[in-house]
């Protein structure tokens, strides 16, 4: 665990009050898909508590993906090139490394980020990933070129503007019954994330998946990001995941 | 630079003022990748129970202005997994360890206080009447001065280790509850604890703490806790140790010259972790700068009279 002071170095806007944030701290940033950090800018005491984001690049420089939903990510989209930036890292438990099977990376709206990460990181010994991602419209579907670089990539919006219509459930189960044997990693609201499970544990498939909760620490000493598991215990998402095997958390429904 | 910070709690001798918070700072161990934990005056680590407690059903934390409120439940590995796994390791890195106590009785308190008399490397013991999260025990020891004297008595006599009791800020009078703890044998009182608040989701319209009520932490607070170790500082002899809100050194300084002898950091911990050490480099700086110890800042609260 590290606790960096880092430089905001590149503010890309994209669409809909998504921004890539790049920072870089005067050692390397460290961590591994589906980790992530916990970060502050130099503001003063609201918000106190810092966010959580996925990381999407580390090395010299790291970076965030932001999606603007309220005051604190507000304020780091709005920042500028130059500003201070307090990152704690890396936190959590990240994806597993892919095998030799055909990843199946499956996004719902931010939940992209973690695993754009993970799609850059897949090397030649593993087959070309395959990217399902859904938002809600055209316009929340941001990064998409270069996740086309790095996958063969399916889009899906609830609206239809881009892509399929509807949720990103059919085109998994509709890849799944194509018999090439797969692996699933999986980022999204909650709602996606048990549907997506689901439909894995019913093929068989092993799943991983990326939770959220509000979090206080992000480190395992506050005791505020609890979840419920499949057995009903609990389960801490900073420490115990954010990743986590879809049945651990949804496991037994068959 | 530790004698320049010596201070004293009674008889027990600290190298510094200023310590972490019980529930902000885990078990200590979790830090060691960020700093030396043997430089913190002291770690007041996640409350106790005699037995593993699993905590309240989620959402546990969420923000509000300027503070956060909380309903975790006292979740901890209970005293056996405390002392076997967590203790030996504080000792080996010299950390300086309170042991922040819950049990839901007089004699719960008790027990925990004599199991701890005999581990080794427990410097005190801070006793929690006045978590407000948790449904038996907890604040309701706090709030009445008999049943706090009581907790307090049956620990002092199950124990030769320092001991401080945590103070509630819910406690329809504050000062009988501290006077009562010091008359039975409390050698410190730390103050304050989180004060009860909610919050709701108004687009759900559900509380946004799971239990409903959490108790609220953080810069929001200062003022109240403040205040409130200036009463206490005018009605008993023991030290104080300062809680609410402290973010930085400056906020440290107020609550020494409040009455404060030590402070505890802790919302601030989720903040930035290194805030504790960052205010104990501030605190010697200054202590060097001005020729003094902290404690001579200790009550030195001017106040001019309106017609001066
Ligand atoms: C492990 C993890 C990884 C994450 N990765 C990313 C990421 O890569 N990119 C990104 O944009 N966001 C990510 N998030 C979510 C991000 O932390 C929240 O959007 C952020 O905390 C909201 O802060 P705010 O001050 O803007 O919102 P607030 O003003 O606090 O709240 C605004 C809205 O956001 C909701 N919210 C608040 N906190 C969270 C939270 N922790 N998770 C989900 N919803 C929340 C609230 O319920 C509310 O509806 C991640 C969260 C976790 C736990
Ligand atoms: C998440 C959290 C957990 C806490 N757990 C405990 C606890 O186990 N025992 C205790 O005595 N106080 C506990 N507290 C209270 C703090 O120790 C402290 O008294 C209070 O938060 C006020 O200080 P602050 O404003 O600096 O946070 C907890 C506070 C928070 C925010
Ligand atoms: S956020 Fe504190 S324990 Fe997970």
């Amino acid at each position: 665990m590290n606790y960096w002071t880092c430089t905001i170095t590149e503010i890309e806007h994209l669409q809909s009050g998504y921004a890539l944030l790049r920072f870089s701290a005067d050692e390397a940033i460290t961590g591994e898909p589906g980790q992530f950090v916990m970060v502050r800018g130099d503001w003063g005491d609201h918000p106190i508590l810092p966010r959580a984001f996925s990381l999407v690049e580390t090395g010299p420089h790291g970076a965030i993906l932001v999606r603007a939903v309220g005051t604190g990510t507000e304020k780091l989209v709005q920042m500028k090139p130059g500003d201070k930036l307090f990152v704690m890292g890396p936190c959590g438990r990240g994806y597993k490394q892919p095998t030799s099977r055909r990843p199946v990376l499956v996004a719902g709206g931010v939940g992209v980020a973690p695993l754009l990460f993970l799609a850059d990181r897949i090397d030649e010994k593993t087959p070309r990933p395959v990217f399902v991602y859904g938002a809600q419209t055209s316009a929340d579907l941001v990064l998409t070129d270069r996740l086309q670089s790095l996958a063969s990539l399916e889009l899906i919006t609830e609206d239809g503007s881009c892509g399929e219509t509807g949720l990103v459930t059919a085109p998994l189960a509709r890849l799944l019954n194509d018999g090439v044997p797969s692996e699933i990693y999986a980022c999204g609201p909650t709602g996606m994330l048990s549907a997506v499970a689901q439909i894995a544990m019913r093929a068989g498939t092993d799943c991983e998946i990326a939770f959220e909760s509000p979090m206080a620490c992000g480190m395992g000493t506050c005791k505020g990001c609890a979840i419920h598991d499949a057995d009903g215990q609990y389960r801490y998402v900073c420490s115990d995941g954010p990743v986590f095997d879809a049945r651990q958390i949804y496991g037994g429904t068959n | 630079m530790n004698d320049v910070l010596t201070t004293s709690i009674g008889e027990w001798q600290l190298a510094n003022p200023v310590m972490v918070a019980s529930g902000t700072f885990g078990y200590g161990l979790e830090y060691t990748d960020l700093m030396d934990i043997s430089r913190l005056g002291a770690i007041s680590v996640k409350g106790i129970s005699l037995n593993p407690r699993l905590g309240n059903p989620p959402p546990r934390v969420c923000e509000t202005p300027c503070g956060m409120l909380n309903a975790i439940g006292l979740a901890n590995v209970g005293y056996d997994v405390f002392v076997n796994e967590k203790l030996p390791e504080l000792r080996e890195r010299g950390a300086v360890v309170i042991v922040n106590t819950y049990g839901t009785s007089t004699e719960e308190f008790a027990e925990l206080a004599r199991r701890f008399d005999q581990a080794d490397g427990v410097a005190a013991l801070e006793v929690n009447i006045s978590c407000p999260n948790v449904k038996s025990g907890g604040m309701h020891f706090g709030a009445d001065p008999a049943a706090a004297a009581a907790v307090t008595a049956a620990v002092r006599q199950a124990t030769s280790l320092p001991v401080i009791v945590k103070l509630s800020p819910e406690a329809p009078d504050l000062r009988a509850v501290a006077q009562a703890v010091q008359g039975a044998g409390a050698d410190a009182l730390s103050l304050i604890n989180t004060i009860r608040g909610m919050s709701i989701n108004v687009r759900t319209r559900t509380p946004r703490i799971g239990p409903v009520f959490g108790g609220l932490s953080g810069p929001a607070i200062r003022p109240i806790a403040l205040r409130m170790v200036y009463e206490i500082y005018q009605v008993v002899d023991i030290p104080l140790i300062g809680i609410g809100g402290i973010t930085c050194f400056r906020d440290a300084l107020e609550f020494f010259l409040a009455g404060a002898t030590a402070i505890q950091v802790g919302t601030a911990n989720f903040k930035n972790p290194l805030t504790a050490i960052e205010i104990i480099d501030q605190l010697h700086e200054y202590c060097i700068a001005n020729q003094i110890n902290p404690s001579a800042l200790t009550g030195q609260i001017q106040i001019s009279s309106p017609n001066e």
